[in-house]
């Protein structure tokens, strides 16, 4: 579904709830919340805010920062913000501003510092109120002193402000390199057979980004690309699944690449599974894919076993041919403890090269479900 | 003198030859001499333990959950509106810092009326702690935790992680507590907790235990851990905070950021109306609370030094009775070479044994008391100052050193005198055995001494007290006075026995045992001196102390006469404190005050504020119908009416003279006290009397400071007159049982409670008073002792001249009764000063009370009969043993 412009879309939805789609057979609620429709038409940037109608929602940016000097110092990042709903069946107590009992906010940060190897990370945990929230007409989350904002609703532009701990401070501005990305069909994302298990997925595939990292007492001009997931739905995987495989590739030819795997119990790949190719002018193609594990990692944390380096086999639709890229994260260690959300998970920054080795681009590789399955978002 | 055995090696032989043999003879002496010193140690350090256990468990009680915080802030009067979070988060985005609001209350538990009066001691008082639960899993501590408030942290590797159902449900309407394992003595935490919380009796569920945080303090037994909005809803707190608390993330330069923090909060909290509120760190306030009970944990120091006093008396009597009786093998010794200074330091050595023994039994006792001291001490605590977590009484290093130290120090300088006397002992005294001891020197028969020291305690009466930090004061000088007191008492006691033995000379004629009695009364040496002075000590304080608690009661019951008119008297049962901050919902005071049988109802409200940083408390009243009513007892009555006039006493204030002394501010003169709606200039109107609160109250009109604070409509109490012909029990039961969460007290009950309330907080000085008679007996007992195994050569003398044991146990009874009565009688007339100076001086100074003099006659009299009664009946018994004591026996 191309994009519709923007003013189109505000006269056209101003008087409709967000997410307005057209009827189809698929179940409209599941346990109360709304369930992801095909054919939907967004608004913007009203629905760049949160949907507190559908159980779960995140706004997942990963990228790579490079400082200014030469030779660049190269990091890796992290900004995450999750939103869960409380279930519908408990009965409420008395409304709180303050402190809310209905939405639940998770963020995590994490940053590794290639040259040292040093990856550090925190999470976040807050009920809606003062402490955690997210506007619902247009991106404006925060979590503790953890910010993601939506500062020129015409251009797009986004700032961040995160860190970890008193370790690192991130004042990081992104602009849209391409358009936004609407995954699946329309930014209708299925991921199972059950008719509610599918999201609406949308995509800045390519944001530049410039800002300030602080790390410790030194403060870094950095500059870099990024990439971010706004994802929303109520249940993302059906109980067959165990967790999911996903990659993000920035290719130097401004190409972008974003594949996920929905892992089943037996080992095997659910159907749902997708890889999707985004040319430079911000246009999809789905090709089809294998993955081959190459190396594993042990957690010396949780004692999870993840794939490390990764063989991917698929088609370039530039060429028509097969390819295979070699995915080789950039440090081992870059697993994210579920202290709070209760899910352990690896998220780590990767390079991508060809079987001869030349450097083709950036990487962030996710892997769930390793440690144990996910449950949270079922 | 070359000729002279210095090696240092002959000092251990001379302690297993000399020393060791001497004890194995004089067992059962030793071994009282040291459960004496024992005894000393123990309640000294008794004390100590629970006087620290009951301010390190003052409880800064978030730290059980935060490990520690950064910094606090709080409002200078009443709460902190939450609508400042936001600001705060907002204006401190830069500094990686938590912030954590919190509301702490008070609870109590649910007494029913059929049960037994619950006292002070067996009923609980829990700790409500509301946090945002969700918000303190973001804490390093929460998360190294292998428990949370939501289930398991840290799922074992192949375990499912608890449910999101559950979490979500700890959301719902009904509120769940999590307890401290220390509740149950870890067992499974119970099901329910009965609690009454403000005016409402409540049953709520437990969820579960606090969870521990790694090297963080475990939660105290009396804890118990709320989700904030949860527990604001419960106490009728909606949209209020009592502080907010700040955890900087760590990182680099914590204690820089932690400075600019504390600059900004500082920056932030002032405002065109003034403080919004008062930054300050844990340490701070829990320094603030340790200086609050500084003077009263100093005077129960003061006092438990009383029994290690007498105790050092007996073991320098029981050492130079040693000296005497060793004196031949001294003298052996010595010529045989021996060396002074050998011989000095065996009995240096063998004084500290002694010490050590005693010491070390002593922290046995002392840990052992201080297991009960400390429920009295936090109990007294809670009621006066803030509410305590009372936990068990730890024996540290420090504390076993102390009390180790204070055995050893206290044998040595008692044995030191004995120790010289030794050395100095020539061969020639080989020869005359049996020659007066040295004991006790000239200065028990000097009475330049006793003048000089009785008019020092004098003049120390006029040197003002020593100012603490937080505006407390410890009356140092005051102490001094009663010590000198002491001596020069216990000096005049010694130099009046020959005096009394020449008064009851007549006596002489009925017999030979009274005449060998008064024989010795007429001649006393330096051990019965001695004797006497302990006994006058121990007497003069218990009866000095009994002075300060009959005045002190005769004071409080004139209070309650003049200040508890009202037929009842209604707070919420969760009010047990002096910090609690439970309140009477304004539905429920409604409801009472309309209630057919109340002709009027009296509303009060606490508030409790800062003023230059020190706790005190705001009260509201009907001033007119207080006064109408004759519930003041003035020190500086109003000069006019116009206090007592609503229009017109928009500016004025009554002050309790607690308030007057602790803030310095006397009627005619003003003062600026904070409230939420801005600080108010208020003028003292007038002084009263008040023993309810030593922080000190100000009172004023309850309209305008229900405006101050904000306009909430709870009352802290309430005190009804009921209707001609109505009773109040009765009504009293109408009322409890439709308001089943309030404390209701008929007029004669409620003065009964203040009453039980009162003697509860004078227990432990009860307590240590009678440890000081107890060992001061003792120490007769074993002068005796020491005085027949020093006349074993007159026992024979009176056996050969046909005395039968029970004469002369009858002469030693006559002796001894004689001694405890000369000590009584000295002791009973010292206790006049003591307790003169313990009123007008020692309390004044602390709490800054004034008490009418009163005398408890009766107690005093019976006092006195039982330690001469005591004193006879140990010394006939000591004498049936001395009777039977060989002339060659060695001690």
């Amino acid at each position: 579904m191309k994009t519709l412009p923007p003013l189109f879309v505000l006269l056209f939805f101003v008087t409709l709830p967000c997410f307005s789609q057209a009827k189809d057979s698929s179940p409209t609620k599941l346990e109360g919340y709304a369930v992801p429709q095909k054919n939907p038409r967004f608004t913007f940037p009203r629905d760049h805010g949160a949907h507190p109608d559908f159980r779960i929602e995140w706004w997942y940016i990963t990228g790579h920062l490079f400082t200014l000097e030469t030779p660049p110092r190269r990091f890796g990042f992290q900004a995450t913000f999750f939103r869960q709903a409380a279930p519908l069946t408990l009965t409420p107590p008395a409304a709180s501003a303050y402190f809310a009992h209905d939405q639940i906010y998770l963020a995590h940060m994490a940053l590794l510092d290639v040259a040292t190897g040093r990856f550090i990370h925190q999470e976040r945990l807050n009920r809606a109120g003062w402490n955690a929230s997210a506007a619902t007409d247009t991106l404006d989350v925060m979590n503790g002193d953890w910010q993601l904002r939506l500062t020129d609703p015409v251009r797009e532009t986004l700032a961040l402000r995160g860190g970890i701990r008193a370790e690192a401070r991130f004042d990081f501005a992104f602009s849209p390199e391409k358009s936004l990305v609407r995954f699946g069909e329309g930014g209708y994302s299925r991921k199972g057979s059950a008719a509610t298990a599918a999201s609406y997925y949308l995509t800045f595939s390519r944001l530049g980004v410039n800002g300030t990292l602080q790390l410790d007492a030194v403060s870094l001009p950095v500059q870099g690309f990024a990439w971010m997931d706004h994802e929303i739905s109520s249940s993302q995987l059906d109980t067959n699944q165990v967790g999911w495989d996903w990659l993000s590739i920035h290719f130097r030819d401004g190409r972008e690449l974003m594949l996920y795997r929905l892992r089943l119990r037996d080992g095997s790949s659910d159907p749902a599974s997708t890889l999707t190719w985004v040319d430079n002018a911000g246009r999809t193609m789905h090709t089809p894919f294998r993955l081959e594990v190459l190396d594993t990692w042990k957690s010396p944390h949780t004692g999870a076993v993840y794939p490390h380096r990764l063989k991917l086999h698929t088609t370039d639709p530039a060429s028509g041919r097969t390819t295979v890229l070699q995915i080789e994260p950039l440090a081992k260690d870059q697993e994210l403890g579920g202290a709070l959300g209760g899910v352990t998970y690896y998220e780590g920054a990767c390079r991508v090269v060809d079987e001869q080795s030349n450097e083709l681009g950036s990487a962030y590789l996710e892997l769930t479900g390793y440690d144990q399955p996910v449950d949270a978002l079922r | 003198m070359s000729g002279r055995t210095k090696s240092p090696s002959l000092t251990p032989l001379l302690l297993r030859l000399f020393t060791q043999r001497h004890w194995r003879h004089a067992f059962g002496q030793n071994l009282l001499l040291v459960l004496i010193l024992a005894l000393g140690v123990g309640v000294f350090t008794a004390v100590r333990l629970a006087n620290r256990a009951a301010v390190s468990s003052f409880t800064h009680f978030t730290e059980t959950l935060t490990g520690r915080s950064d910094w606090i802030i709080q409002a200078p009067a009443g709460t902190l509106p939450e609508n400042i979070l936001p600001e705060l988060r907002e204006a401190l985005l830069d500094l990686a810092v938590q912030i954590h609001p919190v509301v702490e209350s008070t609870a109590t538990e649910t007494t029913r009326e059929d049960k037994a009066p619950a006292t002070g001691f067996s009923r609980r008082t829990y700790t409500l702690l509301g946090v945002d639960l969700v918000g303190v899993s973001n804490l390093a501590g929460q998360q190294a935790a292998s428990e949370s408030f939501f289930g398991r942290t840290k799922p074992a590797q192949g375990t499912a992680t608890s449910s999101t159902g559950d979490f979500w449900t700890l959301f719902q309407d009904n509120p769940r507590l999590w307890v401290s394992p220390a509740l149950n003595s870890g067992a499974s935490a119970p099901a329910t907790l009965d609690l009454v919380i403000n005016d409402r009796a409540l049953s709520l569920p437990v969820a579960g235990f606090i969870p521990q945080v790694p090297d963080g303090p475990a939660a105290p037994a009396n804890l118990v851990v709320l989700d904030l909005p949860q527990l604001q809803r419960l106490v009728g707190r909606e949209g209020r905070l009592d502080r907010i608390e700040f955890v900087l993330e760590a990182g680099l330069a914590l204690a820089n950021r932690r400075i600019i923090l504390g600059e900004r909060l500082a920056a932030l909290g002032r405002n065109a109306e003034g403080e919004r509120w008062l930054a300050t760190t844990p340490g701070a306030r829990r320094e603030t609370a340790a200086t609050m009970t500084q003077a009263f944990r100093l005077n129960l120091t003061v006092l438990s030094l009383i029994a290690l006093l007498v105790g050092l008396y007996l073991v320098f009597q029981a050492l130079d009775g040693a000296v005497v009786r060793r004196r031949a093998e001294i003298a052996i010794l010595r010529s045989l070479g021996v060396d002074a200074g050998v011989i000095r330091r065996a009995w240096l050595i063998e004084a500290a044994l002694l010490g050590l023994a005693g010491g070390a039994m002593g922290l046995l006792l002392g840990w052992l008391g201080a297991q009960f001291a400390v429920r009295a001490v936090g109990q007294t605590v809670n009621a006066l100052y803030y509410a305590t977590s009372v936990s068990a009484a730890q024996l540290g290093w420090s504390e076993a050193g102390v009390g180790l130290a204070a055995g050893v120090v206290a044998s040595i300088a008692a044995g030191w005198a004995p120790a010289r006397a030794a050395a100095l002992t020539p061969p020639a005294q080989v020869l005359v055995r049996g020659a007066p001891g040295t004991i006790g020197g000239p200065w028990l028969r000097s009475w330049p001494l006793a003048l000089a020291a009785l008019g020092t305690a004098a003049l120390l009466t006029q040197v003002p007290p020593l100012e603490l930090a937080g505006g407390n004061r410890f009356p140092l000088a005051g102490h001094a006075a009663a010590l000198c007191g002491i001596i020069g008492g216990g000096v005049l006691a010694a130099l009046s026995i020959p005096v009394l033995g020449r008064v009851l000379a007549p006596f002489s004629n009925r017999g030979a045992t009274w005449r060998v009695a008064l024989g010795h009364v007429r001649r006393p040496t330096g051990r019965h001196r001695l004797a006497a002075a302990a006994l006058v000590c121990a007497i003069g304080m218990a009866a000095g102390m009994a002075i300060l608690v009959a005045s002190f009661e005769r004071s409080v019951r004139t209070w309650i006469n003049t200040a508890l008119q009202a037929d009842l008297y209604l707070s919420s049962q969760g009010a047990q404190s002096a910090s609690s901050n439970n309140r009477i919902s304004s539905a429920t005071w409604r409801a009472i005050a309309t209630h057919a049988a109340v002709e009027r109802a009296a509303l009060f409200n606490a508030y409790p504020i800062q003023i230059d940083g020190l706790p005190t408390t705001l009260g509201g009243t009907d001033l007119a119908a207080q006064n109408n009513r004759g519930g003041f007892m003035w020190l500086q009555p109003p000069l006019d009416q116009s206090v007592f006039t609503p229009s017109q006493n928009t500016t004025a204030a009554l002050v309790s003279e607690s308030f007057s002394d602790r803030f310095e501010v006397r009627r005619g003169q003003s003062i600026v006290v904070p409230t939420p709606t801005g600080p108010r200039k208020l003028n003292v109107a007038g002084v009263f009397a008040d023993y309810g609160n030593e922080r000190g109250t100000l009172l004023v009109e309850r309209s305008h400071a229900v405006e101050w604070f904000g306009g909430d409509e709870h009352v802290t109490s309430l005190s009804l007159d009921l209707r001609a012909g109505t009773t109040p029990e009765t009504v009293r039961a109408d009322m409890l049982a439709a308001h089943p969460g309030l404390s209701i007290y008929t007029n004669v009950a409620l003065r009964g409670e203040v009453l039980r309330i009162f003697h509860q907080t004078f227990s432990i000085t009860y307590a240590l008073e009678g440890i000081g008679v107890v060992v001061a007996v003792a120490g007769l007992a074993l002068t005796l002792v020491s005085v027949l195994l020093d006349r074993r050569d007159e026992l024979t003398t009176l056996r050969a001249l046909g005395f039968r044991r029970a004469e002369i146990a009858r002469a030693t009874a006559i002796e001894g009764g004689v001694l405890a009565l000369c000590a009584t009688a000295s002791g009973l007339a010292l206790s006049f000063a003591l307790g003169w100076v313990l009123i007008h001086v020692i309390n004044k100074q602390s709490f800054g009370w004034t008490l009418a003099f009163a005398v408890p006659a009766f107690q005093l009299a019976a006092l006195g009969a039982l330690v001469v009664g005591t004193g006879f009946t140990v010394s006939y018994f000591v004498g049936l043993w001395g009777a039977d004591l060989p002339s060659d026996r060695e001690e």
